[in-house]
């Protein structure tokens, strides 16, 4: 009787444990650490991390990475001050010993810190940072998930000479490598019709100067090239302060529903583009977006999607290469591709620029980011 | 052209009548207490943060979450005095003492409402519509900056010169060892000016988050300009701290429309510096013997 009941509880105890396996394994097993970097005081930077965190914890829940290490991440600020990137990705390398450095949001901090991770021989997996130069360094562990300003000036440029067909053109940008990238872009794209191009600090708050100034260049459409959600919104309630007639245009791969927010009725009839909206078909999305809502309490957009695509990339990618540190073989792996990922198939070109297909353009409409459907 | 002056003239003044007022509540404290609190950017922060917070979640009219926002600030200004500023002002290097206990209050202060607003901005929207001359508009919120800039300016300008208190302060700025000895409770009077000089920080961020936006960081961004200003004003002067920050904001704006507007801006600042060279004690200081 007892050597039954032995053998059931020996039984019961072996279902359960192979049932736990991999939440028990990813648990006690060393973890794997990965650097995530941003500027994590402001709301992108959050958004960033968000994103991320979301990616590790659904991979520890299923198993985690190389036979059941769980992913650790290191996160630390950059208050998108290259110095203060450079700084803590020292530190991330050094003192931390990870081998995978992701995020940022801002182009300036990524070009800062892609010479350290190259001196170190790590990986770096940029977010954001749209400047096409974070791809052109020539180390080749660097990758890059969002488009870059030239990607997204040929799919956007068409459609604002093709659609919007604005006569003069101002643009109020970000005084950072993006911004100033985007305001030659459109230099070239519109010649004499770009009539009005002014930079802010990053720090700027107040935008009642400059949009009179752009007012008084008769622009009958104003383009803003800045990531930070506060400043864009702001300048968007300005345009609608002091009476700016024209069109409003953020530049793509900008515009989330927390600058709308923050713009309010401002922001309604303002176009941009993105390579994602939460609405996109496919299984991996619907789980993405059911476990952001389930953790955060709102639908994901694009920063969260790219920090996590960040993570789950990293992780993937070890496990494909089999080894946490061979850094060449998980850069190669990388590569390798394609990946599945909420946004779709994410394939890598030869420099690391990741492309996922086109971009999806979008207009503000009562508060909401809509595709335009033509 | 005339109208694009007289709109930036608008948005000058705004601008610097929001910079006088930060720096006037700095140029209070070191006027009297002689130290810099270097807390007075968050001051102005939580000021805002209590706006949005009496607005957002207490549901209270704008007019009652700028009371709410005066009161809450106080408080927290009496608490910052008791704790980092009267304990260690009177002690040997209290000034350069009270310096880096202002600035642990400052990280705290910040690292608090990271760590329970979030990073997040807040939003309110302030008095409604604006007034249109022509092509030139003033925003009802900012014409409200405005006006209760002046009027505080003349309040302060007022307790200063007619009230017992007002006369203590100046008698105090003048010579603490003086004052004691006539028996003025110089104890009493750093703390109410303390309080006094953060309530007008409240105040000011609880009259601009409609306008800019509350930010955690919106204390840190503000803080920098107002040194500047005071220093350049003159350490310890009121006239110099409302005209300097009125000064910069109205060439601030005018010199956009020329160049480019941070440009301009470094080169304001660079002019206001020179003028250091010429008056260190700065433009309305006076010379301490």
């Amino acid at each position: 009787m007892f050597k039954t009941m032995r053998w059931v509880g020996l039984s019961v105890g072996l279902v359960v444990g192979v049932a736990g396996t991999g939440f028990a394994l990813a648990q006690s097993k060393t973890p794997i650490k990965i650097g995530v970097i941003g500027p994590t005081k402001t709301l992108v930077g959050k958004q960033g991390v968000q994103g991320a965190t979301l990616a590790a914890e659904m991979i520890n829940k299923t198993g985690g990475v190389l036979g059941g290490r769980p992913v650790e991440l290191i996160v630390y600020d950059t208050n998108f001050a290259p110095a203060d990137g450079v700084a803590v990705v020292q530190r991330l390398l050094t003192q931390d010993n990870v081998k995978i450095v992701t995020g940022e949001v801002s182009s300036s901090v990524s070009l800062a810190v892609i010479p350290v991770v190259q001196a170190e021989d790590a990986i770096y997996i940029a977010t954001v940072p749209k400047h096409p130069d974070v791809t052109n360094s020539g180390y080749d562990k660097v990758f890059r998930l969002n488009s870059t300003t030239a990607m997204d000036a040929t799919a956007f440029n068409q459609f604002l000479t093709g659609n919007v067909k604005p006569q003069k053109v101002a643009v109020l940008a970000e005084n950072s490598d993006f911004g100033r990238l985007t305001i030659d872009n459109l230099k070239q794209l519109f010649g004499p019709k770009l009539v009005f191009a002014e930079t802010y600090g990053m720090q700027q708050n107040d935008f009642n100067s400059m949009v009179t100034n752009t007012r008084a260049s008769g622009a009958d459409l104003v383009c803003i090239a800045g990531s930070n959600m506060e400043q864009y919104g702001n300048i968007l309630r300005a345009l609608s302060d002091l009476n700016f007639a024209g069109r409003r245009c953020v530049m793509p791969g900008i515009l989330n529903s927390e600058g709308i927010k923050i713009a309010g009725k401002s922001a309604d009839g303002a176009v941009s583009a993105d390579i994602y909206v939460p609405s996109l078909d496919g299984d991996m999305n619907r789980t993405f977006v059911q476990a952001f809502e389930a953790k955060y309490g709102n639908k994901p957009e694009k920063i969260e999607l790219l920090g996590f695509e960040s993570i789950w990339l990293a992780a993937k990618a070890m496990d494909m290469a089999g080894s946490a540190t061979d850094v060449a073989k998980i850069a190669a792996a990388i590569r390798q591709g394609p990946w599945e990922t909420p946004r779709g198939k994410l394939v890598f070109e030869a420099n690391g620029q990741a492309k996922s297909g086109d971009l999806i353009r979008l207009e503000v409409r009562n508060g909401s980011m809509e595709p335009i459907r033509n | 052209m005339t109208e694009l002056i007289a709109q930036q003239l608008l948005n000058g003044l705004t601008q610097g009548m929001a910079y006088a007022l930060v720096a006037l509540g700095l140029t209070m404290i070191f006027g009297v207490l002689h130290v810099i609190n270097f807390a007075h950017g968050e001051f102005y922060m939580l000021g805002g943060l209590a706006a949005v917070l009496g607005v957002t979640t207490a549901g209270l009219p704008y007019a009652l979450a700028i009371a709410l926002a005066v009161v809450t600030v106080s408080i927290v200004a009496w608490l910052v005095d008791r704790i980092a500023v009267a304990p260690v002002l009177d002690t040997r290097d209290g000034p350069a003492t009270v310096l880096l206990t202002t600035f642990a209050v400052s990280l705290l202060i910040h690292q608090a409402v990271l760590q329970s607003w979030g990073p997040a901005p807040g939003r309110i929207d302030g008095l409604p519509g604006a007034i249109s001359f022509g092509s030139i508009v003033l925003g009802y919120q900012r014409l409200l900056v405005l006006v209760a800039g002046i009027a505080l300016l003349a309040g302060i300008e007022f307790v200063l010169r007619r009230m017992a208190i007002g006369r203590k302060v100046r008698a105090i700025a003048q010579s603490a060892y003086a004052a004691q000895v006539v028996g003025i409770d110089i104890i009493t009077v750093r703390r109410v000016t303390f309080i006094a000089a953060a309530a007008l920080a409240g105040l000011t961020g609880a009259l601009l988050v409609p306008v800019t936006l509350f930010s955690p960081a919106m204390g840190q961004h503000v803080i920098i300009n107002a040194f500047v200003i005071v220093v350049i004003g003159g350490m310890g002067s009121p006239i110099g701290a409302v005209v300097c920050g009125l000064l910069l904001g109205v060439l601030e704006a005018l010199a956009s429309t020329v160049v480019p507007q941070e440009i301009g801006t470094a080169i304001i600042y660079a002019l206001l510096l020179a003028a250091l060279l010429v008056r260190p004690q700065g433009l309305f200081g006076s010379v301490r013997t």
